[in-house]
């Protein structure tokens, strides 16, 4: 189970809307990081993910273990949340 | 009128009158049509509803906004008046559909659902190029979302790669990112609107046009992107750019895996084949949008034949009821 979800974020991506969509749609709270209101946070999405892309969403499940799924792949995060 | 319906999920109906696969402008459009003539309407969205027109920076081209609309905020509101009269949106994935003669059965991610009639309207997505090192820097330097990962440019130098709507539109946009970005166009002409190739020239400080220049390989270093080998065709010679991302838009390919057991016929692209009804090889299953052979592929097309399918599956239902 989650204890804790972080989503990274800009604007204008549509990816980010359905993630975060998804998570209300399952009860899920989480915290948004928008990068283009906090570029300054770029790097430590990058660091996190390994990617130069959004949305990458951070879950911290109960054992402090953290999982990152980069993208809008259902059944990762269904797997990652669950 | 069917306003303010409460809040369904797949499981609300044993047989939909008609389940669409997709969320993209075609089935939205067909599903306010539907939904307002009180046919139960389910649809299936693997990826972002209101596809490809959703993670397009901006839309001049639909009718009806004189000032032109962000993708993102015109896939919303489709969104929001297909619910608005009760459809229904299940975040899953169809994976295949049998014909059972007065029903269709559709094995989804959200288990088995059956339907009276189905919309096939699942889209596109940009073509890969096919070249070295696009796969390996996959999210790392390569992208085909200029909406999502453009933030991560900022100062920096890029690539884009294609010549048509797309390429041309993204690059632009890109501009509020970028510290600049040189356009690799393979062939000889854009094959994009004559007004976005007319925006192109008030960003020419901003971007370098490259006719005939194909894309060969990107290439990176400690896992990020450092330059595209390109050909100048009109020389024949190998060029490199220096980058640090690319951005690639050169055409669309057919969200149609999903048919694979060739029972819905499909042209040499992939495409679904339909008649003028836009009704498929099977009875009662229907296809709309860009994925439909024979599309002109523009947002504005695609809703117009989503309400052309709704009136048809209309017809095909009260056929249904009639007993004929």
């Amino acid at each position: 189970m989650a204890k804790d979800i972080t989503i990274f974020t800009t604007n204008t991506c549509a990816y980010c809307v359905m993630v975060k969509k998804w998570l209300g749609a399952k009860g899920h709270n989480y915290q948004e990081v928008n990068l283009d209101q906090h570029p300054e946070r770029q790097k430590e999405a990058f660091e996190v993910s390994g990617q130069l892309a959004v949305p990458v969403t951070v879950i911290t499940k109960e054992d402090d273990s953290k999982e990152v799924v980069v993208g809008y792949n259902l059944a990762k995060l269904a797997s990652a949340v669950s | 009128m069917a306003d303010n319906k409460e809040v369904l999920d797949a499981t609300a109906h044993e047989v939909w009158d008609v389940v669409m696969v997709g969320a993209g402008p075609a089935a939205l459009s067909a599903a306010v049509y539907t939904t307002r003539e009180d046919i139960t309407t389910l649809l299936f969205e693997k990826g972002v509803i209101g596809g490809l027109a959703a993670i397009t920076d901006w839309v001049d081209n639909y009718p009806g906004f004189p000032k032109g609309i962000a993708g993102l905020d015109l896939a919303e509101n489709l969104r929001l008046q297909a619910e608005r009269f009760g459809a229904v949106i299940e975040l899953g994935e169809v994976l295949s559909i049998a014909d059972k003669g007065d029903h269709k059965e559709l094995d989804t991610t959200s288990g088995l659902i059956k339907a009276r009639t189905v919309l096939i309207a699942t889209g596109s997505d940009y073509k890969k190029i096919g070249v070295p090192g696009e796969e390996e820097y996959y999210a790392r330097g390569v992208h085909y979302c200029a909406t999502c990962d453009g933030a991560f440019y900022r100062d920096k130098r890029l690539v884009v790669v294609g010549g048509g709507n797309s390429a041309v539109q993204e690059a632009i946009f890109l501009t509020r990112f970028a510290s600049h970005i040189d356009l690799l166009v393979r062939g000889d002409s854009f094959r994009a609107s004559d007004v976005l190739v007319k925006e192109l020239d008030k960003h020419k400080d901003k971007i370098s046009v490259h006719m005939q220049h194909t894309t060969d390989e990107i290439v990176g270093k400690d896992n990020l992107v450092t330059h595209v080998v390109s050909t100048n065709k009109a020389i024949g010679e190998k060029v490199e750019f220096k980058t640090d991302g690319v951005f690639i838009f050169v055409g669309l390919s057919p969200n149609t895996a999903f048919l694979k057991d060739g029972k819905v016929e499909l042209d040499e692209i992939g495409l679904v084949k339909t008649n003028h009804e836009l009704e498929t090889t099977i009875k009662g299953i229907y296809a709309a949008g860009d994925v439909r052979s024979g599309a002109t592929m523009q947002i504005a097309s695609a809703t117009g034949e989503g309400a052309t399918a709704a009136l048809k599956i209309r017809e095909y239902i009260d056929d249904q009821n009639m007993g004929a």
